[in-house]
């Protein structure tokens, strides 16, 4: 079903659950994995994923399209992912390294990575850029987004995107080569 | 020297580095999702009716400028004036009578004419006032000054 069908059958109270119900399967799996790559453990991206359709079943009444509706939840999922990694931090008075600690740990106990060092080491180097640097990077590497797309989502200019995304790269590619050399240390403030 | 790791060159783990969630979990996601939104957030109802709500921008702009011009004189008319003062009256009886009294004997200039235009409230209290006995009538000229000139 297309957005703008969805949208013409929730503002009629008789197939808005049924509409709600097709816009939950058709974006599910991105929301989930765009929460899942900021967040790492699968309970914490379980709970964020539904907390992000009830705030879309809440809000998509007033949603104008004046952006894409993917775009428009793609916002809401990325304010819950940041509201909640800093709530952590405000929570437990962690500094950023305690809690890319904790995510690392997540992350070495996740199968899927645990068996390629090379891999590990770059998941690592993920998770030590600032929150927001890491969401640029994962719209960029992994979800291909385009850049006009980002700044959508983001609120940041196009310019300032790709500056983010390239010095990203960079701590990343810097990381990976020399975290084993002894008395490394890298910069994780952006 | 260690080669330096270049991410163009690593075989990126697409679409996603992290392992699946568990077996089924997005084919009941949607049933935990609307069982959490039936829970949670039941339908707002829509604040305008369905007509108003689908209307032009311009008709819902001058409609809420009439409903707020139209409240605003309600309100003017209703409160009897712009400013909305209280009525003096009302007040005024909460304060005890010995300190009107009071007032009135110490701190207030009077004239006859302010006495003449005070209505008879207190019935009781003013009969009290116009019927003095012989004693009080006479302490109260005693009281007089005698060196002023009759006003005839």
């Amino acid at each position: 079903m297309e957005d703008h069908e969805i949208l013409l059958k929730f503002q009629n109270p008789a197939s808005r659950n049924l509409a709600f119900n097709h816009l939950v399967r058709k974006y599910q799996q991105k929301v989930y994995w765009h929460v899942r790559k900021m967040v790492i453990d699968h309970a914490d991206a379980d709970d964020l994923t539904q907390d992000v359709f009830v705030k879309v079943w809440k809000h998509l009444e007033n949603f104008r399209q004046d952006a894409q509706l993917f775009t428009w939840i793609y916002r809401i999922a990325t304010n819950e992912c940041l509201g909640f990694l800093q709530s952590k931090r405000r929570k437990f008075f962690l500094p950023l390294n305690d809690v890319g600690a904790e995510l690392a740990a997540k992350l070495e106990a996740d199968p899927a990575v645990a068996g390629d060092a090379i891999e590990l080491k770059l998941q690592r180097a993920i998770l030590r850029l600032p929150d927001k640097q890491r969401l640029v990077f994962n719209l960029r590497y992994y979800d291909e987004m385009p850049y006009e797309q980002m700044a959508e989502i983001t609120g940041t200019s196009v310019g300032a995107l790709k500056a983010s995304y390239h010095h990203a790269v960079r701590k990343i590619e810097d990381y990976v080569t020399n975290a084993d050399t002894p008395g490394y240390s890298s910069d994780e403030a952006d | 020297m260690k080669p330096s790791f270049r991410l163009d060159q690593h075989p990126r783990r697409w679409p996603q580095p992290l392992s699946s969630p568990p077996a089924g979990y997005f084919e009941q996601l949607p049933t935990r999702v609307m069982d959490q939104v039936a829970a949670t957030a039941p339908v707002r109802r829509p604040l305008l009716p369905g007509w108003l709500w689908h209307a032009p921008a311009y008709v819902r702009t001058s409609l809420a400028s009439g409903v707020l011009l139209g409240t605003f004189a309600a309100a003017l008319w209703l409160g009897g004036g712009p400013l909305g003062q209280p009525a003096p009256a009302a007040p005024l009886a909460n304060v005890p009578q010995e300190q009107l009294l009071d007032y009135l004997a110490t701190d207030a200039h009077l004239t006859t004419l302010d006495l003449a235009e005070l209505p008879a409230q207190n019935l009781a209290f003013t009969r009290h006032y116009l019927h003095p006995s012989a004693a009080e009538l006479t302490e109260a000229l005693d009281a007089q000054p005698t060196e002023e000139a009759p006003v005839l």
